[in-house]
């Protein structure tokens, strides 16, 4: 062997070992995509036996992942229903419990950790969300002199977060819920950009959950486990609202500030309250977007 | 024909032998870098303790009467007269001040009701006649088990707005015809001797900024 076979040979030897090094980080991508998924169609075109399929897959991975059997479900909106949701500002006393309670329904990674709701404390005489502070970190709650203003997503009428996404892995449901196809999204991130109300979050890193903390109760466009790129944000509970149940955070609401219904019904308590209770409209109402989630005041 | 090796030639050959022995070199440490790298360096992600369990209990702050009967618990201190007389009801101290003197049998009562704590008479709500029975404005005798038609009887607004669903807790279902709604009663918030709800602690907010304030041992600025 001479001299210049023998550099040639360990020239591409290193190279190539370099290159198949650089790609290692690919190897764990299997634990957030396959071919099924990569092929998987858009949302509105996948058939039911489709549907069939795709859920099967999401059990199964969720299952390998988390070591826990899910029940996966592709529910749609119910005929002549729109939900609203109204919360009571006099009531809230800014606990955190809905935030909470939250993560724990919606399966939402625990580190990092995504949280759909944030609680504004506000001072007294004021409705600029300027002036809200929502890293608070209070020993007791309420404080002399301030209020608490939870905010989530607020299922606009108009929502632009819908507007800018250049795929349409957002749309808006007939029952008023904006969802997203997780399985769709891109992770442009422009629908964050869009929201004026900070209510969509990106999952940055792979999302980590506890296996005693999976909510095993599932949706495809609710509370299944998001992958790493995608972005998710607060449908109003789909897994649990469409089934006619409340959504996770009104029921652990430890002084009822929150309430939630179809606006349709006229003997809702949502209705009741729109027709009846001092409401503050919506909020930032100057951006046109017509929000689905209403403050109103008892007093 | 004679060959010469020109000195120059021979000078670049061996530049470009060391240059390529430099670049091999070169890459086989980055390789075995990359591959160390991958295996042993991970990046430890910042351990995120887990929210309290205690924040995720939604079961109601307290008990009512109804409660008690529901779960079948000893109900053996609702029962007045085992202490006090049938025919001579109990009499009510005030100190100079107006403020009610709770006698000791009754010292886990703290009585804080309405403003400047007027709301003091206990025959206000109890039934004078019958201790065993609560008693409405009205004059109507109410049961243990049925406050809101006692509270009800002064807070009108809050009455007519928690039967329409609009005040209080509920769970269950929205939808009436796929499942029951289950509406808690006044006294599983509010106690009935003391009715403003007590502050208490908040959960834990977004951990962003729990991190940055411990990272740099600041306070937050609010």
């Amino acid at each position: 062997m001479s001299r210049r076979s023998f550099l040639r040979g360990c020239a591409a030897f290193g190279g190539v070992s370099a290159l198949a090094a650089s790609l290692a980080p690919l190897r764990e991508l299997g634990d957030y995509t396959n071919t099924d998924q990569f092929l998987q169609k858009y949302y509105k075109e996948l058939t039911s036996s489709d549907m069939t399929k795709v859920i099967a897959r999401i059990e199964s991975e969720v299952e390998r992942q988390y070591g826990i059997r899910p029940h996966v479900r592709d529910l749609k909106p119910m005929d002549g229903v729109e939900f609203v949701y109204a919360l009571n500002l006099t009531r809230c006393i800014g606990c955190r419990k809905c935030v909470h309670a939250c993560v724990k329904e919606n399966n939402q990674s625990r580190s990092p950790e995504i949280q759909y709701i944030r609680v504004l404390k506000m001072p007294h005489g004021s409705m600029d969300v300027e002036k809200g502070n929502h890293n608070y970190d209070s020993k007791q709650v309420p404080e002399k002199g301030f209020f608490y203003m939870p905010i989530q997503c607020q299922q606009c009428k108009n929502p632009p977060c819908v507007k800018v996404c250049p795929v349409n892995a957002t749309w808006q449901e007939k029952d008023g819920i904006t969802v997203i196809d997780y399985d769709w999204c891109i992770g442009c991130r422009y629908c964050e950009a869009a929201c004026p109300y900070w209510a969509r979050r990106f999952n940055f890193t792979k999302p980590q959950i506890p296996k005693d903390r999976i909510n095993p109760d599932m949706s495809y466009l609710g509370n299944r486990p998001r992958k790493q790129g995608v972005m998710e944000k607060c449908h109003f509970c789909i897994q649990r609202t469409r089934v006619g149940k409340y959504p996770a955070c009104l029921e652990a609401c430890p002084v009822g500030a929150r309430k939630f219904g179809n606006i349709l019904d006229p003997n809702s308590e949502v209705s009741y309250i729109l027709r009846e209770k001092r409401v503050f409209i919506q909020l930032k109402e100057e951006m046109g977007t017509s929000p689905r989630f209403f403050y109103y005041f008892d007093k | 024909m004679e060959k010469i090796d020109h000195p120059d030639q021979k000078k670049s050959d061996n530049a470009a032998n060391y240059w390529l022995s430099g670049i091999t070199a070169g890459f086989l440490a980055l390789g075995i870098f990359f591959v160390v790298n991958s295996k042993v360096n991970v990046v430890a992600r910042l351990e995120i303790p887990q929210v309290d369990k205690k924040f995720l209990d939604n079961s109601p702050w307290r008990q009512t009467y109804a409660d008690l009967v529901k779960s079948k618990e000893d109900l053996s201190d609702y029962d007045c007269y085992s202490c006090h007389d049938k025919v001579k009801p109990p009499l009510i101290r005030y100190d100079k001040n107006q403020k009610i003197i709770i006698p000791k049998e009754h010292a886990n009562i703290e009585m804080s009701h309405g403003t400047h704590e007027r709301n003091n008479l206990c025959y206000n709500c109890h039934n004078e006649q019958n201790l065993n029975t609560l008693q409405a404005r009205d004059g109507n005798v109410v049961k243990f088990d049925n406050i809101p038609q006692l509270c009800g009887s002064c807070h009108g607004p809050a009455f007519r707005d928690w039967e329409a669903g609009a005040h209080g807790r509920t769970s269950g279902y929205w939808d009436r015809q796929l499942g029951d709604i289950n509406r808690l009663s006044c006294a599983n918030c509010h106690n009935p001797h003391a009715p403003r709800i007590p502050t208490r602690e908040s959960a834990p907010g977004p951990h962003t900024y729990r991190e940055a304030t411990n990272y740099e041992n600041t306070k937050s600025v609010h």
